[in-house]
């Protein structure tokens, strides 16, 4: 399990000047985790392959458009969530996971992880209805705007907005 | 015998480029030497189909490029590069050895990729696949070239001054590239120099102005030397040919001059000795 | 920075879609901050899909990318490899079908701002037909392909890349043509007496090139083509050019050269010492 030794923000330099092994070790080390989580929105690996080759194309064409702020990773990952929606727009929406299906009930030891990481947030959050949770996932984790968020979703953009209102308005109510 | 020449001609207008040259060519390596103007390069042009021959026979593998039909079939297992290549303005490497490969008709679009990749790893060209052709360095431009005429494993690869003005480094990796083939290919190359010849070729044929002067193996053309070079303090009044070498001394080749010492010759002394003054002036 | 890390069975478990949903969107918001957890997380996936991948996204990058005539080319149906075939000739670039486009609206403005109209027509009826003979020439033959040797090497015809350029080419300046011949003053059908010459032209010294080399055709048959309109109708070319006998001459023109192209197609196919 080596760490990183050169680090993203210089891979992307080297790619910028049109450095082919950089493009790969950036693949390498990014390409799994963004392939798990496009796979929780998305059933067909099909599309998700062409997601993820379809990110670092655009890596490799347009590597300025990182401003240098924040991590790689997330650059990375917005890149790759506006595919995903480009390509539910192209092929439908029969495709989209929804989100949120619970497959199995936390053990103990799950909880006291979620405890460090999220607080009470957690389980307030599970309280939500999954419509609403969805919302939050996708605005709040994602960093999606509406509008995106509501074609990842399938919904218009006010019934986003409605939800997310309504989201917070109980998440407030529950940990206040 | 992969490549058959007999009593072939060609002529430009008054010039007679090839005089009734007959040699045959066998699967290996096999270097074309010859000063400027001996008439390579359109000896070259014919073995690759691209001049037809005005007179003589000529068999290239196994068959007559005078019939259309045949000659296709050749060019189906032929690969050249040419003695300048040229290049479509704004290609990339890999636009231009993909547009050969439409040429050499690999119409269907993903194996023609892949096939392309391929050469161009060959060549050591994968990383810079996809930059343009204008911001390649000579030598590798000249890959490039290489590359094309790899398509498709050719039996017959006809390869017009592939190292000419390349630095070492680079004609050496031109040489590696070239004897890491397989084994029951055929390669004509032509060439300047000796170096190449005695590197690479298990075979060599001399011409010069239009005719084949020699044709054997380097160590055939080497031996044509033997006992005539001569190392001295002096240029001797009998030697055909003398220069200076670098540690003061005079290398001779013919008669021996006072107080001389034996060389042992090399293919250059072999190739100077047949040819003259002519070789020498390109030599220099 | 978070000094936790994650687990790797429960990393495991995420990439089995064996989580609660909370816990995987708190897995994720970590992964995509941490080096470490995201190098333990890459063992979760399959190592050939991964690699099919990465030779997927290289042979993307390499992949040749249309221009703009390219890709109208593969839109009008043309199919890949030859539209490919076609983006490395001289005469369909953009730059060169500009300054056909230029020419043209030149031609055009001059007869319309001509004191006598069919002066103005005249010019374009002269002009237009020597257009696709100088694209023509300009698609094809040692001068202007710097692969020229290497094509001619290739199984591939030489007569069926002259042809394919040469429709392409032909069809272009054609299409221009024709365009700017709806912006020229009326003069009834006469403005279409360039269509017949122009074919005749092209095809002519096509023709003529299976012995000279194809720029010395161009160049013979655009100053016979001039000769001709400069001594045989030295006035009111538009009315002359429409007669019968010159769209006769004309069209014997295009058949017989057709027919010479036919049969000498073979002289494209290696190198004549011209």
């Amino acid at each position: 399990m080596e760490v990183e030794r050169v680090a993203d923000a210089e891979l992307l330099l080297a790619v910028a000047e049109g450095d082919r092994p950089a493009l790969a070790e950036l693949y390498r080390r990014h390409a799994p985790w963004l392939t798990l989580r496009l796979q929780r929105r998305c059933t067909d690996p099909d599309v998700v392959d062409q997601v993820v080759q379809d990110t670092f194309l655009a890596v490799w064409r347009r590597p300025d458009s990182y401003r240098g702020s924040g991590e790689v990773a997330a650059w990375l990952w917005g890149i790759a969530v506006r595919r995903l929606i480009d390509a539910f727009r192209r092929r439908g929406a029969r495709r989209r996971l929804p989100l949120f299906v619970a497959t199995s009930s936390p053990s103990a030891e799950e909880l006291v992880l979620l405890g460090v990481e999220h607080g009470d947030l957690a389980g307030a959050l599970r309280r939500l209805s999954p419509e609403l949770r969805a919302v939050i996932q996708a605005v709040v984790l994602d960093g999606l705007d509406h509008r995106e968020a509501g074609r990842l979703l399938g919904v218009p953009a006010t019934t986003v907005k409605s939800r997310l209102f309504r989201a917070r308005a109980q998440l407030r109510e529950e940990l206040t | 015998m992969t490549v058959s020449l007999h009593e072939v001609s060609q002529r430009f207008g008054q010039t007679t480029a090839l005089n009734r040259v007959s040699f045959d060519v066998k699967p290996g390596v096999t270097g074309l030497l010859g000063p400027n103007g001996a008439g390579k390069t359109t000896l070259l042009r014919l073995v690759a189909t691209v001049l037809g021959a005005d007179s003589g026979e000529l068999r290239l593998l196994g068959r007559d490029p005078r019939d259309g039909v045949e000659r296709t079939a050749i060019r189906r297992r032929l690969g050249y590069m040419p003695q300048e290549p040229g290049f479509h303005r704004g290609f990339t490497a890999f636009e231009f050895v993909d547009y050969v490969a439409i040429l050499k008709e690999w119409t269907d679009r993903r194996a023609r990729h892949v096939e392309v990749r391929r050469v161009l790893e060959r060549v050591g060209l994968g990383d810079v696949a996809s930059r343009k052709i204008k911001a390649l360095s000579g030598g590798m431009r000249r890959r490039v070239a290489l590359a094309q005429a790899l398509l498709g494993d050719a039996e017959l690869l006809v390869l017009d001054e592939p190292t000419a003005g390349l630095d070492p480094e680079q004609r050496l990796r031109f040489r590696e590239l070239l004897s890491t083939n397989a084994g029951d290919q055929t390669v004509l190359l032509s060439t300047h120099q000796t170096e190449d010849v005695a590197a690479l070729c298990g075979h060599v044929i001399v011409l010069d102005a239009g005719a084949v002067r020699f044709a054997g193996t380097p160590a055939e053309l080497t031996a044509l030397a033997a006992g005539r070079v001569w190392l001295a303090t002096e240029r001797s009044a009998g030697a055909r040919l003398a220069w200076r070498t670098g540690d003061g001394h005079h290398r001779c080749i013919g008669d021996a001059p006072p107080n001389a010492e034996l060389a042992t010759p090399t293919l250059e002394d072999g190739y100077l000795l047949l040819l003259g003054d002519k070789a020498l002036a390109v030599a220099a | 920075m978070i000094a936790w890390h994650a687990d790797p069975g429960l990393l495991h478990r995420y990439a089995t879609g064996d989580v609660d949903p909370s816990l995987a969107a708190s897995l994720e918001a970590h992964v995509q901050a941490c080096a470490r957890c995201r190098a333990d997380i890459a063992g979760c996936v399959d190592d050939a899909r991964l690699a099919l991948g990465l030779d997927g996204l290289l042979a993307a990058i390499d992949a040749p990318r249309p221009g703009p005539v390219e890709s109208l080319l593969r839109r009008a149906g043309v199919p890949e490899h030859q539209a490919r075939l076609l983006a490395a000739t001289p005469s369909l670039r953009l730059s060169w079908l500009l300054a056909i486009a230029v020419a043209l609206a030149f031609a055009v403005g001059t007869a319309r701002l001509a004191r006598d109209p069919s002066t103005g027509v005249d010019l374009f009826l002269v002009v237009a037909p020597l257009l696709p003979l100088a694209g023509v020439a300009a698609a094809y033959g040692p001068g202007v392909d710097p692969t020229y040797d290497i094509g001619v090497a290739a199984p591939m015809h030489g007569w069926r890349l002259l042809l394919l350029r040469s429709t392409a080419v032909l069809s272009s300046t054609t299409f221009l043509a024709g365009a700017a011949t709806l912006l020229l003053p009326p003069a009834g059908w006469a403005v279409a007496a360039w269509l017949l010459p122009s074919l005749a032209l092209t095809l002519g010294s096509l023709a003529l090139s299976t012995v000279l080399s194809p720029l010395r055709s161009a160049g013979a048959v655009a100053a016979g083509w001039l000769a001709v309109v400069i001594t045989a109708f030295s006035e009111q070319a538009t009315t002359a050019l429409l007669g019968p006998w010159p769209q006769g001459v004309a069209a014997v023109v295009v058949i017989a050269a057709t027919g010479v192209l036919a049969v000498r197609r073979a002289a494209f196919d290696t190198r004549g010492i011209r």
